[in-house]
């Protein structure tokens, strides 16, 4: 009885990971999509688990459904859109797009079912050491360059959404509402 | 110990997920529904990694890490991407793939 609750949550978490892979993908609410976003992204951590990695699994939950996702959704509320058909949602070339994406994932997946299990297999849990050490000793030098990069992309997104400010009036000049400044 | 789920079954929950991203990258219009499927993407990729790091030939339990940094780059990629996208949106209220053809401001 106690065997089957792996499987059972494995086949649980990948019917949830591709059906809600699926939604992103086909939704005709771009909320929606952002939303079965988050979902797949909850179920990976859910996997995580399954293989017994539950501090990548804690990371995932913090970083890609708490904060990814509501950045994306920052991003879906900031640009509206008019309401149109739902085949509009979709490129001229998605029947092309579509069969390269099954024709390259058809092999793959055969491939990926030939990968086995090493002899002995890691205890689940306490990979909170491992990653650790390895981030703060092996790593250290990919870690102080990542921390770089987040600091270029921070510095780099404010940048590009930064609004000029208006031009200063000249004093005494008459008030113009149509005046602006330069826009980017 | 040996699991009852094959690591290889794990792969193919990863690589499947990953065609779904790059399916919706090549279909979708809006830049945003593409963001979302790079995600989708670089998660899939995660999965992998982790599923290699715990369960494949000699087990190096170091495998997560890179999970991390492709956390970073995740953070990264989305803020930037989502920079860009509004700005061509401030510049012409669209976020169509297809109709955004000049860079220029």
């Amino acid at each position: 009885m106690l065997q089957l609750i792996e499987p059972f949550m494995f086949g649980l978490l990948t019917v949830s990971i591709l059906g809600a892979g699926l939604a992103v993908v086909l939704a005709p609410r771009i909320t929606t999509s952002a939303l079965a976003m988050a979902f797949a992204f909850l179920n990976v951590a859910g996997m995580f688990v399954l293989l017994g990695a539950e501090t990548v699994a804690a990371f995932q939950v913090l970083i890609y459904v708490g904060a990814i996702t509501v950045l994306i959704l920052y991003g879906v509320m900031f640009t509206p859109q008019q309401p149109r058909a739902y085949g509009l949602f979709f490129q001229g070339q998605t029947p092309w797009g579509a069969l390269l994406a099954a024709l390259v994932a058809l092999p793959v997946v055969i491939v990926a079912f030939t990968f086995v299990d090493a002899g002995v297999a890691l205890e689940p849990g306490n990979d909170l050491r491992p990653l650790g050490t390895s981030v703060f000793r092996d790593f250290a030098f990919p870690f102080e360059v990542a921390s770089l990069l987040l600091l270029a992309a921070m510095i780099g997104a404010i940048a590009l959404v930064r609004r000029e400010r208006e031009i200063e009036e000249p004093p005494g000049a008459p008030h113009d509402p149509q005046r602006r400044g330069p826009r980017r | 110990m040996t699991s009852a789920v094959p690591l290889g079954a794990f792969i193919a929950v990863s690589a499947l997920l990953f065609f779904i991203g790059l399916g919706g990258v090549l279909v979708r219009r809006n830049a945003v529904v593409i963001l979302m499927c790079v995600e989708l993407m670089l998660n899939a990729a995660n999965l992998a990694f982790v599923a290699f790091s715990r369960r494949f030939g000699l087990v190096d339990e170091r495998g997560s890490v890179f999970v991390v940094f492709v956390f970073v780059v995740a953070a990264a990629e989305v803020a930037v991407g989502l920079a860009i996208i509004l700005a061509a949106y401030r510049n012409r209220p669209t976020v169509d793939v297809d109709e955004i053809q000049r860079m220029k401001g």
